[in-house]
Formats: C-alpha cells, structure tokens, sequence
C-alpha cells in the first residue's frame, strides 16, 4: 500500500482546443479512499486513467509512495482497477477472470485457487465460480470485477464509476459493501463517480473537478458546508443549492427586497452571489421574509421540499426550501421564506470564489 | 411494421422464383450425376433408373483421389497461414500505433483489387528462378498472399470493435501483447474468424488460373483443374461429367452447410463482448 501523489498532472488529448486535465496536484494518504466528483467531460476518469497508466501524462509526474511512476507501464504499477462496464473477460468462467492476472504473474497453482477461494468468499462468489460472466446478473458482474482487482493484493484500487450500471436499489447496497471492503483491506482507493451522493457517503475525501482543474478538495462534511466556489456549491448537496443576486451592507444582505443579516459578517460590501440550501430556509410570517410562489411540494415522509420561484431583481429566480411534512401548502399558494446568519453562503459576483 | 397479405404473397413469389434460379440447374446436375450414360443427353431430365455407378467411374478414370488431396493439402495450408497472419497483423493494425501504419494497411488493401490475371505471368517467372513452381509452394504462397489482403482487412475491423476496456483490463492484469492476443482478445473473436477461414476456404479451394499455370505435374494438380481436364476427355460423357463435378463441388458445401450458423454469426454478429 501506498500513498500517491499527483503533481502537476496534464493529459492533453491530440488536437483537443484544451486540456482534459490542466496541472493536478493532490496528495493522497496511504489507506485514503479518494473519490473524484464531477460532470462528464470534466476530466476525473482521465486523471484516473493517467494514475492507472492507461493515458500518457503530457506535463507533470505521478508518484506511488516515494516511486515516479509517470512513464512505468501498467503492468508494472501495481494497481487494479474496475471498469464501468466491468470488462471482465467474456470466454472465461468467474474464477479464471480472478485467477488470470495471477497466472500473468507466474503464481502457483495452489496460490492461486487459494486466492481466489479468498476472494470469493468476501464477495459472496464461491457458488458462481464456474459460470461465465454472461449467466450472472450486473450486480454479480461488478463484483466479480471486484474480485479480479484484490485478489492481487494491489497497492491501489482504481474505480471508474463502477455503479452506474446497476440499478438504483443495487447501487445503493454496492455503495455500502464497496466503502466496507475498502476500509477492511486499507488499501488506497481513487474513486471515480458522477454522482454527488456516491461521493458525499463513500469518500473519505472528494475532490470536486470541472474542465480538467480540480475545484475543491476536502472531506464530505466539509464541501457541503464551505464550499470553496459557487460550482462545487452547486455541485454538492440534493437539492441543489440555489443562487441568487444580492447585495451585501452593513452586515446584512437583501435578496428580493428582503434584507438578512449575515454572522458571522466578513466586511463585505457591494454586490455578491448569495447562496442558499433547502434546510437554509425556513417559513416566516408574511412581510418578514421573500415572497415565494409555490409550483411544486415534493413530501418525502420525513421531509418535504418546496420548489417555487421567487422576485429578484425583476426576474424569476428558482427557490428550493425544506419544510416540515405536516405544512399546510400546495401549488399556486405563496408563502414567505428567511434564512439565518449561518445558513447564507456569500460568492464574489465575477469570480464565483467564496466570500465569507 | 405490418406486412399485408398481398404484399407477402408477392415476396414470397419473388423468393421462390430466385430461389428456382439457383436450385433447378444443380438439381440438374446432381440427377445427370445419377442417370445411367446410356440414357444421359445432357439436358434436364428425370431419370428412369438411379445409376450410382457413374461416381466410381469418375473418380477411378479422372484421378480424382490425387486431385482431391493436393486441393486438401494446398486449402489447408492457405488457411492457416492466412488465419494466423491476418491475426497477428489486424491485431497491430487494430490496436498499435506505428509509424508508417495507414500507408502499410492501404497497399495492403490495393491487393483486393488485383485479379491474378494481372501478375500471374511475372509470378510464374519469378517463382521459376527460385524454383518452386511446380511444387505446392507456387500455389500456397501466392494463394496466402492474396488471401490476406481480405483476411488482414477483416480482422482489423473485428478487433477495432473489441471492447477497448477489456484490452485495458487484461494490460493491467499483467498480461503481454502476445498472451493478451491469443488468450483475451482471440477467443472472444472465433465466430468472425471462422467466417473469413470459410471465404478463403472457398476461394482456395475454386481456384483455378494459378494452379493451371503453376502446375505440370499430374500428382499436384488441384481438384478444379483435375476436373477441367476431365471434362476435355469425356466431352459428351455428361453423366460422368456431372459425378465427377458433384464431388469437386461437394467438400465446399458440406463445410459450409456445416459452419452456416457460425458463418451467418460471424458476419452479423462480429465480436461478443460479454
């Protein structure tokens, strides 16, 4: 096992007007379960694939512990990885998918069924060893492709989106055994998902990517409530934050007309992006609060979501709220929101950097 | 889509009438084969009386037991050369990157649109100053050659749609360029290859110009050509004709028929990807 550390990583595909990923630095901890978040195009698989040596670096180095690994061949890096659509090997039963990389290493007979016997069990394969991939479910698939990446005992697993074939309730029990294995095995894991729940419950820490350049890098806990830019604020959280323009003086901020103080206060003055989760707003009294038109009132059983729109600056802007499961409110009602201190994230208006 | 009667009555009429193309003169052939010489005038007849006689006859008086094994001999050897090379060689053209790879893989194409006519009459002179005509090798060699052009370009196509991901996957499980080959990408691949093996098969076995230019010796002489010269000693002996075309003809059909199933897959099917 070991640590990785990326530095100045570019991958700059031929004849492409930019690059897929423009000068990665990030450490990642032995034993770290790393996931890379984003939307597609936005180069995380890239940055896994140049980590797996499957795309050549074009600028910068990669490490494994204290090795510079940027030029050494797959082969010999040392690391597994599972494939979205899982690639296992279509003419060979489970257990000679599993035990194929060991043969590739010269191991023994004995060795190998020993650990792929191993394997099996942890993953709950030992009844499907002799079946070909093409007779098992996609759930069993993904974890036979699992199973190929630790039987071999890697340094560091690779995982590029390895769920999103699955359907949601199997997605969702993966989600759980996947984080479980890794943190069993200890060993290092770079994650790569779409999906920002996938992140916010496996990762030990996410790094949110957008156009080849990593955004923001930290534990779960820590995106969601200071998020370094209005993209990652967006990106993180679901419901989606929504935004609004505002502007900030004397230690409050006005959206729509109505003015809320902000603590703590920054020093802020002028215009800004204001920033607000659905769990942000609460109901109010009418004239204490915006004027929000309800369109659509999702109830979940513990919680219901207000989807409405509200006045600002002479438009309609998108307001998502959390409200209790017991309020009276439907489609067409208006209903007036605050927000407390704590609950309003601040944006520089022309750079989209966090303010406060 | 929604068929109306009439209209599959006239498509099941136009097949049947194609279809009667095709099957009524080797329906002819294959009753001239079985009708007694004494009685054969050559045009399309039921016989009175099945006479299978007339194989015997043929295979005995036109040396087909020779014929027939250098075709085997010459066919077989084809094959495999041209199944092995044009695997080792659609692979690179597939999936490697070297210099020269699109000009090489164009020149190679050009020999599909060259008729043996073209160069057959350098060839016999050059396979004569190495002396090897009139040996098998004047037919083997040329014949893989040919059969490249096609086998090269087919088998590029098939590993250009092998899942790239299952290529990564055995490269980061440790596997070399040859192993990742013949024992990844290969065996998913057998369907496709078996088509092209029966094309070139085909080809090799009805091929006629080289072995008539390369060959003296009556020993190897291949079966078309056994049977062309056949037919100049037995003019009007149509019922000896007829058997001894039916068994030049008949391995090819037996193998197709055998293989049609894999052969329809491999053509539509390509690759199975999981």
């Amino acid at each position: 096992m070991a640590a990785i550390r990326f530095e100045k990583a570019q991958h700059w595909y031929p004849n492409a007007p930019s690059a897929a990923v423009a000068g990665m630095d990030l450490d990642i901890a032995d034993g770290e379960f790393m996931v890379l978040v984003g939307p597609s195009g936005c180069g995380k698989s890239t940055t896994l694939r140049m980590l797996a040596g499957l795309e050549e670096l074009t600028a910068g180095s990669i490490y494994l512990g204290d090795r510079d690994i940027s030029t050494t061949a797959p082969k010999d890096r040392d690391i597994a990885m599972v494939f979205q659509n899982y690639a296992l090997y279509p003419h060979m039963t489970v257990g000679g998918n599993m035990e194929f990389c060991l043969k590739n290493a010269g191991m023994s007979r004995d060795e190998r069924k020993r650990r792929v016997a191993a394997a099996a069990e942890t993953l709950g394969l030992t009844e499907y060893l002799d079946r070909k991939p093409k007779a098992l479910s996609g759930g069993q698939r993904q974890r036979v492709a699992m199973g190929r990446a630790i039987v071999r005992n890697p340094q560091v697993f690779c995982m590029d989106e390895p769920l999103s074939n699955l359907d949601a309730k199997m997605r969702v029990q993966t989600r759980t055994d996947v984080a479980k294995l890794q943190r069993d095995l200890g060993v290092t894991t770079v994650y790569v998902t779409h999906d920002q729940t996938e992140a916010m419950t496996m990762g030990d820490r996410v790094g949110v990517m957008k156009d080849g350049v990593l955004q923001q890098v930290g534990a779960p806990m820590e995106l969601y409530d200071r998020p370094a830019n209005v993209f990652v604020a967006g990106f993180i959280g679901s419901p989606a934050m929504k935004f609004f323009d505002a502007d900030v003086h004397d230690g409050s901020v006005t959206v729509g007309g109505h003015s809320m103080a902000l603590a703590p206060f920054g020093g802020h003055d002028g215009p800004v992006v204001v920033g607000l989760r659905p769990e942000g707003w609460r109901l109010t009294a009418p004239g204490d609060g915006i004027a929000v038109t309800v369109g659509v009132v999702e109830t979940l059983g513990a919680d219901a979501y207000l989807y409405g729109t509200a006045r600002v600056d002479g438009g309609d802007a998108d307001v998502i709220a959390r409200i209790g499961n017991r309020e009276r409110v439907g489609t067409g009602d208006t209903v007036h929101v605050t927000a407390d201190g704590p609950a309003i994230h601040l944006f520089d208006r022309a750079t989209g950097e966090r303010l406060s | 889509m929604n068929v109306s009667r009439t209209e599959r009555i006239v498509n099941q009429l136009i097949l049947v009438v194609f279809a009667l193309f095709a099957v009524v003169p080797l329906l002819g052939v294959l009753l001239s084969s079985v009708t007694p010489a004494s009685q054969n005038s050559g045009g399309f007849a039921i016989p009175d009386a099945v006479d299978f006689g007339n194989y015997g006859a043929a295979w005995s008086r036109g040396n087909f037991s020779s014929y027939l094994l250098s075709s085997v001999l010459v066919t077989a050897a084809v094959v495999i050369l041209s199944v092995v090379l044009a695997t080792f060689a659609g692979f690179a053209f597939a999936r490697f990157d070297f210099r020269g790879s699109s000009v090489l893989f164009y020149l190679l194409l050009i020999g599909l649109t060259l008729p043996t006519e073209a160069f057959i009459i350098p060839l016999y002179f050059n396979l004569r100053t190495i002396g090897l005509t009139d040996t098998y090798w004047a037919l083997i060699l040329p014949q893989t050659a040919q059969s490249l052009a096609f086998a090269v370009f087919w088998m590029r196509n098939q590993f250009r749609g092998f899942p790239g991901e299952i290529i990564e996957a055995a490269r980061l499980d440790g596997c070399s360029d040859l192993r990742l080959l013949w024992r990844v990408v290969v065996p998913p691949s057998l369907a496709p290859m078996m088509t092209m093996a029966v094309v070139i098969t085909m080809w090799t076995w009805n091929e006629f110009l080289l072995p008539l230019v390369m060959v003296v010796s009556d020993s190897r002489r291949t079966a078309p050509l056994g049977l062309a010269l056949f037919q100049g000693q037995h003019l009007t002996d149509y019922s000896l004709l007829a058997a001894a075309g039916v068994m030049v003809a008949l391995p090819i059909a037996v193998l197709f028929f055998a293989l049609q199933k894999r052969f329809i897959n491999g053509m539509v099917g390509g690759i199975s990807s999981r």
